[in-house]
């Protein structure tokens, strides 16, 4: 088969031009909007336990079931455009690690007949940073960028908690306010 | 020495192997959402989707969603190979002997 240098060059704008619209298509599945719904939900969360201390407690998992719901809509919608094959042993992982989170080392680690957290702003960073572990897995099992979205908020937490407890509520309303930078960044600004 | 694939080179095939090839390795583009996308009709995009897969270029897959039949589209390794063999043979005509 043979062509013109005219029409190989012809071809080739109209290859860069259908990538370029592919990729402007793509960007709209990066994750961003999970980055926006978790920064507020991680602002509502850090505002209201800031304000009302440990009676916020039933709030978070109203909070955050809302959040998992909204997650999943997230994902069956965008689904219908652009899906990834669904990757069993990665759910597998992440089911093994909340499990574990979740049923065993707080049974392990503290009181056999209850979840034994030596003060509420630990629990809330054990259970954060359990899914922050997550993001980490996520990140390291596909390649992208929620391993370090993960790293951040546990070390700011953790971090926190540790050598700054009277600021832990403003790093954890920090945290929600970088995700929500970060899905801008994510949405408008990365190539 | 790339040759040109000419089962590639059609324009609107072009079109879309340049789109599927631009998702990861495993994403699949629901079919209508790649028909809005390219601007080609039901027809058309199917009959180039079928020479496409004939050649193993392509795969197309079936699945319901909400009880309603969806097919997504993703390329190949053989037709990721195929495409960026093609791009580079294209390029080689621009480049001076």
């Amino acid at each position: 088969m043979n062509i013109s240098p005219d029409e190989a060059a012809k071809a080739l704008q109209e290859v860069e031009a259908s990538r370029a619209a592919m990729r402007s298509a793509i960007r709209s599945h990066r994750g961003h909007l999970y980055l926006w719904l978790w920064g507020c939900i991680w602002i509502a969360m850090s505002t209201l336990n800031w304000v009302y201390g440990q009676r916020a407690l039933l709030w978070n998992d109203w909070i955050c079931g809302a959040g998992l719901v909204v997650t999943l809509i997230i994902g069956v919608a965008q689904g219908r455009q652009i899906r990834c094959r669904t990757d069993r042993r990665f759910i597998g992982v992440c089911a093994t690690l909340l499990a574990f989170g979740y049923l065993v080392w707080p049974v392990l680690l503290g009181d056999l007949h209850s979840y034994d957290f030596h003060s509420y702003k630990a629990a809330f960073a054990y259970f954060t940073v359990l899914w922050m572990q997550l993001y980490m897995v996520g990140g390291i099992w596909f390649g992208n960028y929620w391993f370090w979205i993960g790293l951040a908020a546990t070390a700011a937490i953790v971090g926190a908690l540790l050598l700054a407890p009277a600021f832990f509520w403003p790093v954890t309303l920090l945290i929600g306010l970088v995700m929500l930078g970060s899905g801008l960044y994510v949405r408008y600004c990365w190539r | 020495m790339n040759e040109l694939d000419p089962v590639i080179h059609q324009p609107a095939r072009l079109q879309i192997m340049s789109a599927l090839c631009q998702l990861g390795e495993r994403a699949r583009v629901d079919f209508s959402y790649l028909k809005d996308h390219l601007g080609l009709t039901d027809g058309n995009l199917g009959a180039h989707l079928a020479t496409l897969e004939a050649r193993g270029y392509i795969a197309v897959e079936k699945e319901f969603v909400a009880r309603r039949p969806k097919t997504f589209v993703a390329a190949t390794p053989g037709g990721r190979q195929a495409f960026h063999t093609h791009v580079a043979a294209l390029q080689s005509i621009l480049q001076p002997k």
